[in-house]
């Protein structure tokens, strides 16, 4: 990075940790952090949309829509996570390339499936062998993160749908009294009542999600925990920075990332919580004196 | 008080009600002219919030006719189970005929100022603007101007119940349908509604009022029905069937109110 760190066997103690902690390698490490942030930052919405069209799905009167947004909210629940998040990215992997091979290689007659491999044309791989690292990064980022909006979107129906059978039913009964039509019901007092009964379960989904981004690393994509190891795993004198074993002191800069999430998170959600509150005070002594 | 139109505003005919087995309403009818204040009293569990659901279209009869300004409901022709059959009527009849309930049922995500303007804009398609200078002289003229900006939650019961008197008012009904609204309400606050009422009950507002307080009942009332196991036991001018009642079951429920 630096000149003074061209030769890092002749640096001062000081100088060296300076020196070390600016290698390409550990920029990465850094920019990983923000990989980790990226993912909450679009994740997070997207499952909140998935499930709020789930939930709305869960009210169609079409019948297909109904039970498929049912069985999308209830599967996931009964599924391991991790499973979840290993089949999700593979699936559509596999299903993307399916397609290409079918467009772009139907001259091919080999089939695709031979015995237990699933081999497609090379024109078909995703991303092509020859596209750039970045690319290849940026596709298993893209996938993961897809995974990681399904399931949480599923919970987040969960949640969502649970919140929209709390708002009194009083409440959507006035609503009807005074000519609202179902729709406008539905817009007007549901989904603007149902965040107060939404947000601990959300919230709650939301360290779940901080918690879970270390799968990113089980999909392959090179997130903090990946570096973490990568960087603190004894280094022999082959390297320029020879040192021994410092995977905890990493895992420890990983842990305090993650209280500080969590912290930070568990502060903002709770002004939420008190600002939506607000004027609902005697809701639930509303709730008794029901029509 | 002077009937002003011979034609009635609303009219109910040979009305039957039941949850499954339990016959609420079995032979109601009644009519209600403009300008006229027709209170129902009776025992509770006697059907009076039924009744008045039932007028606004909130339950479904399954017998009998509701007649709004002359225009029948219109139902599906399946006689075991009718439903209701025109959306658009359905609206005409709610948004003409406004309901004041028993626990207020202000919106509570919306302010009280929010509160009187939302179904006017909604429903009607007013304009927003204008519906709030129309919101705050209604709030004005119920005494709760200075909590237009307030939460429901953040009034006293009659204060809310006051707020929901201008919502219904904000619609510009025909009618105005309350079921019991002061009883959910403690003795001091329940004299602030009461005047409300009257109040609205002298500019001439057809009124249809469910009541506990027989004393309002027979203030206001041009005609007082007393319900008794789905049916009208005995009906009349206030002053008679209060000052004379025929029925042993009146005289029951008017001594067992007044003790
Ligand atoms: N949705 C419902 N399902 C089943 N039974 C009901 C329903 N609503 C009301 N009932 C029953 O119908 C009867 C009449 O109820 P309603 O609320 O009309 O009485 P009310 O005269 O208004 O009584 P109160 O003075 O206590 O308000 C009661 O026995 C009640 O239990
Ligand atoms: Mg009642």
């Amino acid at each position: 990075m630096f000149n003074v760190c061209a030769d890092p066997s002749t640096l001062t103690e000081f100088f060296w940790v300076i020196c070390y902690l600016t290698t390409a390698k550990h920029f990465a490490f850094y920019v990983s952090f923000f990989v980790v942030l990226v993912l909450l930052a679009i994740a997070a919405p997207l499952s909140l949309l998935f499930g709020f069209i789930a939930t709305i799905g869960t009210r169609s009167s079409n019948w297909f829509i109904q039970i498929f947004s049912k069985s999308y909210i209830n599967m996931v629940r009964g599924i391991p996570d991790v499973v979840f998040f290993l089949f999700v990215p593979l699936a559509l992997d596999q299903f993307f390339e399916l397609i290409r091979h079918k467009i772009i290689c139907f001259d091919v007659v080999e089939p695709i499936w031979q015995g237990t491999d699933f081999v497609v044309c090379k024109a078909a791989k995703l991303p092509l062998s020859t596209a750039d690292l970045w690319v290849h990064q940026l596709y298993a980022f893209t996938l993961a993160l897809i995974a990681f909006a399904i399931v949480f979107g599923a919970f987040a129906g969960n949640v969502l749908s649970g919140a929209m059978r709390s708002v009194s039913k009083t409440q959507t009964e006035t609503g009807a009294a005074f000519g609202f039509t179902q729709k406008q019901i539905f817009w007007r007092i549901l989904v603007p009542q149902m965040w107060i009964y939404a947000i601990p379960g959300l919230s709650n989904l939301w360290m779940l999600l901080i918690k879970a981004t270390p799968l990113l690393f089980l999909l392959g994509v090179e997130d903090i925990v990946y570096w973490a190891r990568e960087l603190g795993g004894s280094k022999t004198s082959m390297y320029a920075y020879p040192h021994p074993d410092w995977r905890v002191y990493y895992f420890a800069g990983l842990l305090v990332f993650y209280l500080l999430m969590t912290w930070a998170s568990s502060k903002v959600l709770k002004r939420l919580q008190i600002k939506l509150s607000k004027g609902q005070a005697t809701m639930a002594g509303k709730e008794l004196q029901g029509y | 008080m002077d009937i002003i139109e011979n034609s009635p505003i609303l009219e109910v005919r040979n009305l039957k009600k039941n949850y499954d087995k339990l016959s609420v309403l079995k032979d109601i009818s009644f009519s209600a002219y403009a300008g006229s204040v027709i209170s129902f009293i009776g025992s509770s569990g006697s059907g009076k919030s039924t009744l008045l659901r039932c007028c606004n279209l909130l339950e479904i009869p399954q017998a009998g006719e509701i007649i709004f300004k002359g225009e029948a409901v219109s139902w599906t022709n399946k006689t075991d189970s009718r439903q209701l059959s025109d959306k658009k009527q359905i609206i005409k009849f709610r948004t003409n005929l406004s309901m004041v309930f028993q626990s207020f049922n202000l919106w509570s995500h919306l302010s009280i100022l929010d509160n009187v303007i939302e179904a006017p804009v909604t429903v009607l398609r007013k304009d927003r603007h204008i519906m709030r200078d129309v919101a705050y002289s209604l709030l004005e003229k119920v005494g709760i101007a200075d909590k237009a900006d307030a939460w429901p939650a953040q009034l006293s019961g009659g204060q809310q119940q006051r707020a929901a008197i201008a919502r219904a008012l904000a619609m510009e009904p025909d009618a105005l349908l309350f079921d019991e609204p002061t009883s959910a309400l403690d003795p001091e606050l329940e004299q602030e509604v009461v005047k409300v009422i009257k109040d609205l009950a002298s500019e001439g507002r057809t009124m249809l009022l469910v009541t506990h307080d027989m004393q309002l009942a027979r203030d206001l009332s041009d005609r007082v029905y007393f319900l008794h196991q789905g049916i009208v036991e005995e009906e009349g001018h206030p002053d008679s069937l209060f000052g004379k009642p025929k029925s042993n079951r009146l005289k029951q429920f008017l001594s067992a109110a007044a003790s």
